[in-house]
């Protein structure tokens, strides 16, 4: 029993590396961001405490509130819009059709395209030339400046997100239709239950989990969104698309303001785990059934 | 009727998808006048190759070195990634030692850190630790993923204890049984991190462009970034570069698009 108990304890030597690597790469540089997030610092001269005169700088910013709104409307209506249509795909493709695997294929493939090698070419669609904006011009009849409108330039952001990751939910859609036993749908159709009350009451409840954890990756996803920004718009016109991840490496690498930078990245962590919490508390009630 | 209609609507849809990739492709064998030229012309009037052979002439930018950097960026990040979580994850799964809860959740929680909260310390550190512009500096950043340490514990869960005690008593060490028993029944779940990874790893655009500023370590998606946002590239070129950078991921999805899929239900839905 003393020899297994030994044997117990070298687990550690096949954890130990991990314990190390993550403590130095993201553990400390999180613990740092609050450390530098108290000084002023721009790399060139002596970094200087403020306490907490960043935070009530942030505070004060309109250039990060706008950012902040930029972000979670960015995130929240893509995600909404990306969960029913991709939902809305799986149960299409939960019948038998012709061509089925090649339909699936095509939706997926601009999951696999390279973020920024898709910004480059939306870049061009969608300018007052681009080959997009004038068929949407041939068939609808209406002019949209689809990158030079602060109104408008940040739907544009989301169209492409949407086009991007929309065949990733639909896949995890599939998998978690096929999930449901089959069982449930034979009795309801026994009892007559026609198609959409078997979609309220098996499909939609038996896809809670699948729902939220959609939910949860899509919105953790979204809300980092950076290259699409960098390469198509650069944050504008007039700052409508500055995401909060491009706001802290403008503020870091282009204004060199790294104290204030570490504050920006601090409200952005919490708010991810604020998110977090709220979405394992949502988790733990759901388990408790 | 309605069949008609699904079979309408899918197709308009694929369309859709479809479009901006067939179109990136095709401008890329246009020449500069076309690509944006009205009324649009979808299709090149004369095909050339152009875009493609001038990229190998720009002197600031050496693209089949970006390439060169990107594979061994990737095909490192993802070993190291692949060797972290496995033994990390059967550590986790197989062994009873002091407070493996403890460490475990320590590991978990790193989830929550979004790699653009840390990016400003992280790059001072890797400056301290004399990083900057080397491989290193890539590639161990791009190696964690917390993710993949839950994914390989769930997975080595379901190796059976008497495997492992038999091998034990048969006199194995701790780390053959590992190797050679553990890892092998592991395959599936390796292998989905490795593609789910390196996707992941080929496509990073901004821990890149903090921590490589000279030009001949740039990786693809930062070179892309960089030469379209110079005023005056031509476009073909930026449509052929782009294309190219596509190329790796798609020839994988193209013969392994059954593991993808099966990938992302593994690492999506556990």
């Amino acid at each position: 029993m003393k020899y297994n108990a030994a044997i117990q304890q070298k687990g550690f030597y096949f954890v130990l590396p991990t314990l190390v690597i993550y403590g130095i790469f993201l553990i400390y540089p999180m613990l740092s961001a609050f450390h530098y997030s108290f000084f002023k610092w721009n790399m060139i001269s002596e970094s200087k405490f403020v306490g907490l005169k960043n935070y009530i700088r942030m505070f004060g910013d309109r250039r990060f509130w706008n950012s902040y709104y930029t972000t979670f409307h960015f995130t929240l209506i893509s995600i909404l819009i990306i969960i029913i249509f991709s939902f809305l795909l799986a149960l299409l493709f939960q019948e038998k059709m012709m061509l089925k695997n090649f339909f699936q294929s095509s939706i997926f493939v601009p999951v696999i395209l390279t973020m920024v090698a898709i910004a480059v070419v939306w870049q061009f669609m969608l300018q007052s030339t681009g080959v997009f904006s004038n068929i949407f011009l041939d068939i609808f009849g209406i002019n949209i400046k689809w990158l030079t409108s602060k109104s408008i330039t940040p739907y544009s952001m989301i169209l492409v997100n949407v086009w991007k990751i929309t065949g990733y939910y639909m896949i995890i859609f599939i998998a978690g239709l096929l999930n449901i036993p089959q069982i449930y749908y034979e009795a309801a159709k026994v009892d007559g239950a026609s198609y959409f009350q078997r979609l309220f009451f098996i499909t939609l409840p038996q896809l809670k989990n699948t729902f939220i954890l959609a939910f949860v990756s899509g919105v953790i996803f979204s809300f980092a969104a950076f290259p699409q920004q960098y390469v198509m718009t650069e944050g504008g016109p007039a700052r409508s698309t500055e995401v909060l991840a491009l706001l802290i490496y403008k503020q870091a690498f282009e204004f060199t303001k790294f104290g204030y930078s570490s504050a920006i990245s601090v409200a952005f962590f919490i708010t991810l785990l604020v998110f977090s919490i709220i979405q394992f508390k949502i988790f733990q009630s759901e388990s408790t059934y | 009727m309605i069949k008609i209609f699904k079979y309408i609507l899918l197709v308009s849809l694929t369309i859709m998808f479809l479009f901006p990739f067939f179109w990136m492709v095709v401008s890329s064998f246009k020449p500069t006048s076309e690509v944006l030229a009205i009324p649009v012309n979808i299709l090149p009037k004369n095909w050339q190759l152009d875009a493609y052979t001038n990229l190998l002439n720009y002197s600031e930018y050496d693209f089949s070195r970006y390439f060169l950097n990107s594979i061994i960026v990737t095909f490192f990040a993802v070993l190291l990634a692949v060797i972290l979580c496995t033994t990390a994850g059967y550590g986790f799964a197989k062994y009873k030692f002091k407070y493996n809860n403890l460490y475990f959740i320590i590991v978990l929680s790193t989830i929550m850190i979004p790699f653009q909260a840390i990016v400003v310390p992280l790059f001072i550190l890797m400056k301290n630790l004399g990083l900057q512009n080397s491989y290193l500096g890539l590639i161990i950043p791009e190696s964690l993923t917390a993710f993949g340490v839950f994914l390989m514990r769930q997975f080595f869960y379901s190796v059976p204890d008497e495997i492992i005690e038999s091998a034990r008593i048969d006199g194995a060490s701790e780390f053959r049984i590992f190797w050679n028993i553990a890892v092998p029944m592991a395959k599936t779940a390796i292998f989905a991190l490795i593609i789910f990874h390196s996707q992941w790893v080929w496509n990073l655009l901004l821990w890149p462009l903090i921590i490589i500023s000279s030009p001949e370590m740039r990786t693809i998606p930062q070179a892309i970034a960089l030469f379209s946002g110079v005023y005056f590239t031509p476009y073909p070129e930026q449509l052929a570069i782009s294309v190219l950078a596509c190329l790796p991921l798609l020839v994988i999805f193209v013969f392994l698009s059954k593991n993808f899929t099966k990938g992302i239900t593994l690492t999506g839905l556990k």
